[in-house]
């Protein structure tokens, strides 16, 4: 008899014996065929249709799709690359992740290059071409656009009516602001705005550069240097700051799901959302209550006659070096990401429209849709798909996001401590802390040997 | 103890808000565990118009009918978090058997031999009890990589069961309560090593078996950082990790998520509840004399 | 040891054996391994580039790490001016020998240090959460002028790590000081109140110096516990990977971890990991000298 157990000994021996026993009963799933991993449920809606298609005609070569959190998916897609833990065959990523793929040496860049599998099918000009841009790398590309993603403004035709103001009379976003501004107001005198003017906050990264895009600004110019400091970026995040801090503070964040958001919704909480396709898609199964109180028009330009549109968020899907078959992978995702049929269930379940030209004519685009007050959604978007701003992707992308984030929220308290509505006299303090921005940003790309070393 | 009776009517008064800043105290370190437990079992719609549970003209003036067991079901029909309770119950408690095994046997040679390179070996072994975890992290990564452990159960169990600071104890532990009289007259006895080990010196050191078992299980159910970098298929998560997935995918439904959060707490709650005694004095002997 | 039968020269090396070959695979190797790896630049461990003592150097002017150092330095002196007197309070409450229930009392205090920081983590940005959350429901429902919006995770990044490991751990430390209290002589005390010492005194010249080396032993361990924060706020602040607004939820572990495991650069890490040793044993270094001299 061992005389040293005890109760606690016997329990974890027991659990211990129990859990060892089920844990090499479980049954181990087949991973024959080609894996597809995405990081979105509804991608994986779309990309399940196209392998229901496409399998029963590969019964040798089934295309199987995994859904994965956004970090599980990046965790488990750097893990494969660093150090060839087991990887999907074809892989989705999100705009905010592809920087991190492209930190290594480029013979280590974790996608095959498919620069020459698109020119040889002929495809580059079928694509959307600043579509491609946020993909591409020293001009090859790693993957296929899922996507566009042009921004527009979505307003509370409701309230805006019935205010009788005309939205025609706006054409850049001081017009905005001023014309909009009756509306803002404290309705129940509590002290606190109940209706703010545009979903923005100086913490929210994704609504500023979707705004420094529009003003033709950014992160990184074409040769991948970093451009925190341009004089486009100081003067636009000038402006910027005023709406989101100090005296005149106009805007907010809004949640957008779940029952607070249809909540606050129903109280005209927020009167504008910088809002790409995606966000219609969202918008749409989110706050029913909001149905025929919406329309879209084209963002308000930073000048007269400038650009109309921004670009929020994305997506490609790239082949793995650790495929096997990269041939019958490619042809899946051309067959996936080309197809009208996918174009169409884009649309029909997410208001996202095809990077693919050929997709522009389909009807349903031109469809009036009743939530949005009758507007025909998809063609307003794509009559700016043109001119969605090019993105440069960057191993320094999440680097440059925090230095600037940084930049900005720091701005804005200046502003708020300073009390200053007037873009002109903050500019100073932005230009200071964007240098500052650019120089960090600096230091952290000269360490990386592997990226500073090699050839723009 | 000596209760001594209070007439004085002062002393009662003070002993009342000794006891009123007590109990307040301790409804405010409860509370979030409270609140917890009823936002897993409401409605999503009542989540906003009630703080803990519905108001309404149920027994008790709860709203019953605003309750549900929904989100449990859901975590184990739709989510697989019942196979991720069965990974934190199977990492648990084979590292904290393997662990206390092993230092119990390390830590017993360390005391009671004397041995070439036993007083640089402890020395070398309790020095990394002040090293940062975080230092290896790197090193211990590569090093599984190169073992071909990245993404394996081995990758987590393995560098888990030979803790600087379970050794540390085990060897206190025997120092100060194994004689080593009792070992030479089991020698002269005839009786084996090993029988030594098992039916002498485990039994002196039970209480710090049962202790460090229970500490050793509760640190590695509540790891995540381990398990966040080795296991890459989802399927090997233990709660920790999943839970965290969890949130990132569905981190709207508050509901969903304090269930799931229950669900990973409740099981090391109620070990502890029924192990207390063991948990409280392993942890104070390593800092506490006596 | 007195010399009778001797075991056999083989017998300790069996026991050991187990142990020290995990040890030596997973432990020290590693940290032979990690001395190389900081001078090491690395995509992976496939992609190694030696780079000398670039890495300490970028350390050196890495605004990043140093903003890192900053907001754990800050945190962990935070830590030790709230988690040590509260812990203390809470033990000083329980240990008057009138008090009933004190098993309850000690349960309900300890509880939180049963729940792991990712879940900590968790609770608490559920509890901090704008609207719904606990905090400002309940500020709300007690000062109506309360902003049930007031973005607590945002604006008061120290508070909210400071609260939540205050939470989770004032039971823990709790517990220590509990033990000692119950070590104190009950005769030195009585004493003191024969000799007409308040109980400030008796706790100043009685007490104090009973609990003195539990008091040390737990303010290195808050130092170097707090030092290495990394999972609540990775876990609070996981949409930004852990920095939260403008960085100021970064700690050194955090920096250490994305650095190795999301940009792939174990070198770096390594390199950080060592500069975060430096730290530490120089901590445990002045905290030895300091309380060698209050001793003699």
């Amino acid at each position: 008899m061992l005389r040293f157990q005890s109760f606690g000994l016997v329990l974890v021996t027991v659990l211990a014996a129990v859990s060892t026993t089920l844990v090499l009963l479980q049954p181990v799933e087949p991973q024959d065929g080609l894996q597809y991993w995405t990081f979105d449920r509804s991608h994986a809606q779309v990309a399940s249709a196209a392998a229901a298609n496409w399998n029963p005609r590969h019964p040798d070569l089934p295309v199987r799709v995994t859904t994965l959190t956004g970090p599980t998916l990046l965790t488990r897609m750097l893990s494969g690359f660093y150090s060839d833990t087991p990887v999907g065959d074809m892989i989705e990523v999100e705009r905010g992740q592809i920087g991190q793929v492209f930190a290594g040496p480029v013979q280590d860049i974790g996608f095959v290059d498919l620069t020459d599998r698109i020119d040889r099918d002929g495809l580059r000009a079928a694509i959307n071409a600043p579509s491609l841009s946020p993909w591409s790398l020293h001009g090859r590309n790693y993957g296929l656009p899922h996507d566009v993603h042009p921004t527009m403004l979505l307003y509370r035709s409701d309230l805006v009516e019935a205010a009788g103001i005309d939205v025609r009379q706006i054409e850049t976003w001081d017009d905005y602001f001023r014309v909009m501004r009756p509306l803002f107001r404290d309705h129940d005198g509590d002290g606190r705005p109940d209706t703010y003017l545009l979903n923005t906050s100086p913490t929210n990264m994704g609504a500023h550069e979707v705004m420094l895009l529009q003003a033709g600004g950014g992160m990184f110019d074409a040769a991948g240097q970093p451009v925190l400091n341009s004089e486009i970026n100081v003067r636009t995040v000038a402006r910027m700051v005023v709406w989101m801090a100090g005296p005149n503070r106009m805007t907010a964040d809004a949640p957008v799901s779940g029952p607070s958001a249809i909540k606050l919704a129903g109280e005209g909480y927020m009167l504008a959302f910088l809002a790409p396709d995606w966000f219609a898609g969202a918008i749409k199964k989110e706050l029913p209550n909001l149905a025929g109180k919406l329309k879209f028009m084209p963002l308000p330009a930073w000048e007269r006659g400038g650009r109309r549109t921004s670009v929020l968020g994305g997506t490609m899907v790239g082949i793995t070096k650790a495929c096997r078959q990269p041939d019958e992978a490619w042809a899946f995702i051309k067959h996936l990401y080309f197809a009208p049929e996918t174009a169409r269930r884009l649309y029909a379940t997410f208001c996202i429209v095809s990077p693919i030209k050929s997709n522009w004519s389909l009807a349903c685009y031109d469809e009036p849709d009743p939530y949005f007050s009758g507007q025909p959604v998809g063609r307003l978007f794509l009559n700016l798909a043109g001119d969605v701003p090019e993105r440069i992707p960057s191993p320094f992308y999440a680097s440059a996001t925090t230095v600037l984030s940084a930049a900005i929220v720091g701005s804005c308290r200046h502003v708020d401590r300073h009390g200053i509505t007037d873009p002109a006299a903050v500019e100073p303090e932005v230009r200071r802390r964007l240098d500052a921005a650019q120089a960090e940003l600096l230091g952290i790309m000269q360490r990386n040997v592997f990226v500073a070393g090699r050839a723009p | 103890m000596s209760a001594r009776p209070s007439a004085n009517p002062l002393d009662r008064l003070g002993r009342l808000l000794l006891y009123a800043i007590l109990g307040s105290l301790a409804i405010l370190t409860l509370l979030p565990f409270i609140w917890m437990a009823c936002a897993a079992v409401k409605t999503e719609a009542a989540f906003f118009t009630s703080q803990f549970l519905p108001r309404g003209d149920g027994w008790l003036g709860i709203a019953w009918e605003d309750l549900t067991l929904r989100q449990f079901r859901r975590l184990f029909t739709e989510f697989p978090i019942g196979r991720a309770l069965l990974h934190s119950v199977f990492f648990a408690s084979v590292c904290s058997l393997g662990a206390t095994l092993f230092c119990a046997a390390g830590g017993y040679a360390l005391a009671k031999f004397r041995f070439r390179g036993r007083g640089l070996i402890t020395t070398a072994i309790l020095g990394t009890v002040v090293l940062p975890s975080s230092l290896l992290l790197g090193p211990g990564f590569e090093m599984l990589y190169h073992l071909g452990l990245v993404d394996t159960y081995a990758g987590v169990i393995l560098p888990a069961i030979t803790p600087a600071f379970g050794l540390y104890l085990f060897r206190q532990a025997m120092l100060n309560s194994v004689p080593s009289d009792i070992l030479e007259s089991a020698r002269i006895d005839g009786a084996g090593e090993l029988r030594i080990f098992f039916q002498i010196v485990l039994p002196i050191v039970r209480p710090m078996i049962s202790a460090y078992l229970i500490i050793a299980f509760i640190g590695t159910w509540n790891n995540f950082i381990t398990p966040q970098i080795i296991l890459q298929s989802p399927e090997r998560h233990p709660l920790a990790v999943a839970i965290f997935n969890l949130r990132g995918l569905y981190g709207s439904e508050y509901s969903l998520i304090m269930a799931g959060t229950l669900v990973a707490i409740a099981p090391v709650m109620v070990l502890f509840l029924l192990l207390q005694k063991e948990f409280i004095s392993g942890l104070t002997s390593g800092a506490v004399k006596g | 040891m007195k010399s009778g039968r001797p075991h056999a020269p083989l017998t300790p090396w069996v026991f050991l054996a187990p142990y020290l070959a995990g040890f030596t695979l997973f432990f020290a190797w590693p940290l032979v391994r990690s001395l190389v790896l900081a001078t090491e630049q690395t995509y992976g461990p496939k992609v190694t580039v030696y780079v000398g003592l670039l890495n300490f150097r970028s350390i050196l002017g890495d605004p990043m790490f140093w903003t890192a150092v900053g907001n754990t330095a800050l945190f962990t002196a935070c830590s030790l001016l709230v988690q040590v007197p509260v812990a203390l309070g809470l033990a000083l409450l329980l240990n008057r020998p009138d008090i009933r229930g004190r098993r309850f009392f000690r349960l309900a205090f300890f509880s939180p240090s049963i729940v792991g920081l990712a879940f900590v983590a968790i609770i608490f940005g559920l509890l901090l959460e704008k609207r719904t959350g606990l905090v400002n429901t309940s500020l709300h429902t007690l000062l109506p002028a309360w902003d049930p919006d007031f973005p607590w995770r945002e604006n008061y990044v120290m508070i909210s790590l400071v609260g939540s490991t205050l939470w989770l751990s004032a039971g823990f430390y709790m517990v220590y000081f509990l033990a000692a209290l119950q070590n104190v002589p009950r005769e030195l005390l009585d004493a003191a109140s024969i000799d007409g010492a308040g109980s400030w005194q008796r706790f100043r010249h009685v007490t104090l110096p009973e609990i003195r080396p539990v008091l040390n032993i737990i303010v290195l361990l808050v130092i170097t516990g707090s030092f290495q924060l990394f999972e609540l706020p990775y876990v609070l602040y996981n949409d930004t990977y852990g920095s939260g607004p403008e960085n100021r939820a970064l700690t050194v572990v955090t920096y250490l971890y994305r650095t190795g495991f999301h940009s792939g650069d174990l070198g770096y890490a390594s390199a950080i990991g060592w500069v975060l040793t430096l730290f530490l044993v120089g901590f445990a270094l002045v905290h030895r000298h300091l309380t060698r001299r209050e001793e003699t």
